[in-house]
């Protein structure tokens, strides 16, 4: 299975190889059939993996999926960026699947830091591939914070290997399986300064707040095909990684530095920011961006909350997300072109200039505003009825305000962008008296 | 292996303190073939010491130096340089060494400590590199704190467990030397677009 999620990648590098001269514009479709071929390959042979809830699978199912997707939304964004080094662009883009899918299947904390590291030069190298001073700012904000947080990580990631040395098991010292079963040798307060280690490191790579202040930045000058991998997937597998960590060396509950405290914590620092970021952005990507800040706090009090019911609901809830955000990146990207802005005040009048995209665009919106029945309105509900049954009320009260913020904003935003807000609707500015606006009517009013 | 990790923490505070980014690179070019030596005297001299040894000295004292070299090479003399240390980072820095060895004094009870003077010498490299990356704001010196905090890892691996596995030794090189790569031709583009080396010139971005 693993030679077969690594085929799709290779192939692809294969084909910026061999893509010479007048070959390189077919570049975009071969790629797009390829994935397409090689994630139908892999779904099938994995089914019954996933169909028996084997979490590797999935993730690595859902990685192939928004790939597949990336890679045809590529062939429309080509079109739209003719200046792009295709050859570049492929290239790096492949590494990026790779990086993600070896993250997604990876067994051991180690593979699974190297993959995380390597996931961001890869990203950062497509994201410098935009070619203006912003995207050259982002993508360098985004490798420097990004490799002091790794490297935080893999501060306690060594103290780890150093306190199992005596098995002289080589890097399989840090598969998953063998920490957890000899965690109780490495030392309480070593366990607790590798755990704050690894999930603020890690948590740089999230986006977890405050460790999030590249994240805006990134996903909003990435080729769009990229922030949909960026946004949808990266993030939540790092927060995976995390989770996999945290139950492998798990802390004592009673302490604060425990992982489960520290991803309550910051999942809840992150769900208020990211929500009340969202009233205040211009920028079309960077409302998804911030969006995404939300969602992986959400996620992340899934995950620390640790019952049963909030883990399912949390890997729902990542499943949700990596569709819904992958496909509003897309969107977004091609809103972009059209009205040649990303600001959000430029982009309105959208049910009436571009109607299927506006369906597309307002349907993802809705769900990542959590309106049922779209995927993530259970899964919220899901993480919430597991915090009433835990008695979590901080965690509860949080969320359920940072979730009606987060619906309005996002609302707000989609109305706006729909129709020009309320204020300009034609319709309604047709059945004032005299034409006005509903304001100037309320104003002489 | 304890001489070559104080060679390394040497070069890591003459990398803070020196503003002259040709000097810089020289204490990048120190610190790696430092580690190379360290890599080769920590045991037996097996296969994979040996071409551990041997990619850490071309990566960290050959390749990565000399790119940043040649990129910085082209640039007018007025970009060669960093601007001065503050100095909050001069204390800073004492205060960083106060806490790595409060942190030793901590740690010590748990036996992780192989190597004590070690672990202080990685611990700090890796608190001075941090600081750098702070109160530096040159793009090439960034990059080179980078690179010094790597080193630092290092020796700190060496303190706790010999070294860390193949595997990962040889990833991290790789993971090194593309990030590099990326960076330095990342400076050679800021540089390009926007007539500056400095990092402070990067803001028009909120964050």
């Amino acid at each position: 299975m693993v030679i077969w999620d690594g085929l799709g990648p290779v192939g692809v590098m294969v084909f910026v190889l061999a893509a010479k001269g007048p070959n390189v514009h077919k570049l975009p479709r071969q790629v797009a059939w390829w994935a397409t071929m090689t994630c139908l390959a892999t779904a099938g042979l994995s089914f019954p993996a996933i169909w028996r809830g084997q979490d590797t699978a999935i993730l690595e199912g859902i990685v192939n999926l928004i790939a597949v997707s990336s890679a045809w939304d590529s062939v429309i964004w080509r079109r739209e960026h003719q200046a792009i080094s295709l050859r570049a662009y492929y290239w790096w883009w492949s590494l990026f699947w790779l990086s993600l899918n070896v993250i997604a299947w990876s067994p051991n904390l180690a593979v699974s830091w190297l993959a995380i590291e390597f996931s961001t030069l890869a990203s950062g190298a497509l994201i410098v591939l935009g070619n203006t001073p912003q995207a050259l700012e982002a993508a360098w904000k985004y490798i420097v914070i990004a490799s002091v947080g790794l490297a935080l990580g893999l501060m306690g990631i060594i103290f780890i290997y150093g306190s199992l040395r005596s098995q002289g098991l080589g890097w399989q010292t840090l598969s998953y399986v063998n920490l957890w079963r000899h965690h109780a040798h490495i030392a309480e307060i070593i366990r607790a300064v590798a755990t704050l280690l690894v999930v603020g490191g890690i948590g740089t790579k999230v986006g977890l707040v405050p460790f999030h202040t590249w994240l805006p930045d990134a996903h909003s000058e990435a080729p769009s095909p990229v922030s949909g991998l960026l946004s949808g997937v990266l993030l939540g597998l790092c927060l995976i990684t995390l989770v996999r960590f945290i139950q492998a060396v798990p802390v004592p509950s009673e302490s604060v530095l425990s992982g489960p405290h520290l991803l309550l914590g910051f999942g809840m620092a992150s769900v208020a920011m990211g929500a009340l970021a969202l009233f205040v952005q211009h920028d079309i990507k960077r409302l998804l961006a911030y969006s995404s800040i939300e969602q992986m706090g959400i996620m992340a009090i899934g995950f620390g909350l640790g019952t049963p019911l909030a883990e399912t609901a949390a890997l729902w809830q990542y499943a949700f997300h990596a569709v819904i955000k992958s496909t509003l990146f897309f969107t977004s990207g091609h809103l972009t072109e059209r009205y040649h802005s990303k600001n959000l005040g430029h982009i309105t009048d959208l049910a009436r200039q571009h109607p299927k995209m506006a369906g597309l665009w307002a349907v993802g919106i809705l769900a990542l505003a959590g309106l049922p029945p779209l995927g993530l309105a259970y899964s919220e509900w899901m993480i919430l009825w597991a915090l009433w049954q835990s008695h979590a009320l901080w965690a509860l009260v949080t969320m359920s305000t940072a979730l009606v913020l987060t619906f309005t904003a996002l609302l707000y935003h989609l109305l706006k962008g729909l129709w020009g807000g309320l204020e300009s609707w034609p319709q309604l500015k047709a059945n004032t008296p005299g034409g006005k606006t509903l304001a100037e009517t309320s104003a002489e009013m | 292996m304890a001489t070559a990790g104080l060679l390394v923490f040497l070069a890591a505070g003459g990398l803070l303190w020196s503003r002259n980014i040709a000097r810089g690179i020289w204490f990048l070019v120190f610190e790696g073939g430092a580690l190379g030596v360290m890599v080769w005297t920590s045991g037996p001299l097996t296969l994979a010491v040996a071409v551990i040894g041997a990619v850490t000295m071309i990566v960290k004292a050959g390749l990565i130096p000399y790119v940043m070299h040649r990129v910085m090479h082209r640039w007018p003399q007025e970009f060669r340089q960093d601007s001065s240390l503050p100095l909050w980072a001069y204390g800073m820095a004492a205060l960083l060494v106060l806490a790595v060895t409060h942190a030793m004094h901590l740690l010590a009870s748990t036996g992780i400590m192989l190597h004590q003077a070690l672990f202080f010498y990685g611990l700090a490299t890796i608190h001075w590199g941090l600081l750098m990356v702070v109160s530096r704001r040159h793009v090439l010196s960034q990059v080179a704190a980078l690179v010094s905090v790597e080193n630092g890892l290092v020796i700190l691996a060496a303190s706790v467990a010999g070294a860390l596995p193949t595997f990962m030794e040889l990833g991290m090189l790789g993971d090194l030397l593309v990030a590099a790569g990326l960076l330095v031709w990342m400076s050679w583009r800021i540089h390009h677009h926007l007539q500056s080396t400095d990092v402070a010139t990067l803001k028009q971005l909120r964050g």
